[in-house]
């Protein structure tokens, strides 16, 4: 757990030097149309976003994406699918959690069926039978619990280091996520780290390799690859989220 | 016998009238039964025994005919539509439909072996968006919308695949390239016509 904090002091003097004049020029004020673009874009910190995207496309080339593409060619579907299920159930505690502060009872229970269901019958994770059993799989998190309370809109965009699209909220977000999964606090030492990194790394590569076509093709079709990624990640966020707003089952709303 | 006439003389011009679809607004069952339509066509393409040539080129032809492209490069430009001359709107257009065609009729190897299920369609701003989810093979089901034009005969004006809005994503592609070129819509045409040419 210590690491990504090493990582992130690392970082955050770069960051703080490219921030000095790296926020985007506004449009003229007499232009109206241009202003109205500049706030929908909401992207004060482009310049400094962009030079980010630079450097997680720069390791994604040279070290993810040639991973995840020996990862498809060489890993069998079925046993990539059992990854894929063993780190979904990892996931699901913080998921839960995240489903239970959102007050949304018919998610958290599937979330809780599936975390049953699939750590013993399921083999610990690696097969998914609660799909199955009529309780699919979704995810949560904690910048969607906060969105959820309506207590902060995302914010401004932000590319994060090494993972990506997001805001100010989800970024948050994800530190309170990484606060409630158990994995962070049970155990210590040299094994527990080294399954810690396992877990990331493999989730990293394995996400990483569903999306190989799509990014291909966002890359190739774009003309400007970042901000197209950019009103991509919003749009589909925005769209999660709301989804989760509107899903009043098994609430006092839904039976009035 | 003049009425008689007259009746006669009009006959052709009244069945040619029964054969006119009224120009009456679109309601959320026909645009459900256009999009079922469309999601048909699609899939035969891709599920037929043509080549991947012939098949491209079929798949062209159903989206000239079911997607008014012409509204969609429109609403690509954004604001720069109006800055636009005459001549770059029409350079601009043809070179879009040229683009979205080339890029969605080269994905038709991807279709093969989808099915899909229609869900409800609804007015939404004007337009109506009829839901469905496609399911590929070994893949998550997809869910997307798609939007279909309220006036006129029924066409696609833009389709919301998990959430995100194909023309609102190509806008924001267009107006960053313009605004890192200094809002010249020709420097777009250019990028456009390299993109149209390429592969």
């Amino acid at each position: 757990m210590r690491a990504p904090f090493r990582t992130a002091l690392l970082i955050l003097p770069l960051m703080a030097t490219m921030l000095l004049g790296a926020c985007a020029t506004a449009p003229d004020a007499s232009d109206a149309e241009a202003v109205a673009d500049f706030k929908a874009t909401n992207d004060p910190l482009e310049p400094l976003n962009r030079a980010v995207y630079e450097i997680n496309d720069g390791i994604d080339v040279v070290i993810l994406r040639p991973l995840a593409l020996a990862y498809r060619a060489v890993v069998p579907d079925p046993a990539r699918q059992g990854v894929r299920n063993v780190l979904d159930n990892l996931a699901a505690p913080v998921v839960l959690a995240n489903d239970m502060m959102q007050g949304k009872p018919k998610r958290a229970g599937d979330t809780l069926m599936r975390l049953v269901i699939n750590s013993t019958l399921g083999v610990a994770g690696l097969f998914d039978v609660a799909t199955g059993m009529g309780y699919p799989q979704h995810s949560s998190d904690f910048g969607m619990t906060l969105a959820v309370w309506g207590l902060f809109d995302g914010g401004p965009y932000l590319m994060l280091p090494l993972f990506g699209p997001s805001n100010p909220r989800d970024a948050a977000g994800r530190g309170a996520d990484m606060a409630l999964d158990p994995f962070t606090w049970i155990g210590q030492g040299s094994t527990v780290k080294a399954l810690g990194y396992a877990r990331s790394g493999s989730d990293a590569v394995d996400t990483r390799s569903r999306y190989i076509d799509e990014v291909d093709k966002l890359k190739a079709q774009a003309l400007d690859p970042y901000a197209t990624l950019r009103s991509l990640h919003r749009q589909n966020r925005k769209a999660t989220i709301d989804e989760v707003i509107a899903d009043d089952r098994g609430t006092a709303a839904k039976r009035r | 016998m003049t009425t008689r006439r007259r009746f006669l003389a009009a006959a052709p011009a009244l069945f040619a009238l029964s054969q006119v679809r009224p120009a009456v607004a679109a309601d959320p069952d026909s645009a459900a039964a256009f999009v079922d339509q469309l999601l048909r066509e699609l899939l035969a393409i891709a599920n037929g025994s043509q080549t991947a040539a012939e098949k491209r080129g079929a798949l062209a032809g159903v989206v000239e005919a079911r997607v008014d492209l012409d509204a969609v490069a429109r609403f690509c430009l954004g604001r720069f539509w109006r800055t636009a001359t005459p001549q770059q709107q029409a350079d601009y257009t043809q070179l879009f439909r040229r683009v979205l065609i080339k890029n969605i009729s080269e994905k038709v190897g991807e279709y093969q072996g989808v099915t899909y299920t229609l869900g409800r369609a609804v007015k939404r701003e004007g337009d109506i968006a009829v839901a469905s989810v496609l399911n590929r093979p070994g893949n998550a089901p997809n869910k997307v919308d798609w939007v279909v034009e309220a006036e006129g005969a029924p066409k696609v004006i833009d389709v919301i695949a998990e959430g995100t809005s194909l023309r609102l994503t190509q806008r924001s592609d267009y107006s960053a390239y313009l605004a890192r070129n200094g809002n010249n819509v020709q420097a777009l045409i250019d990028a456009l016509k390299q993109q149209a040419t390429a592969g």
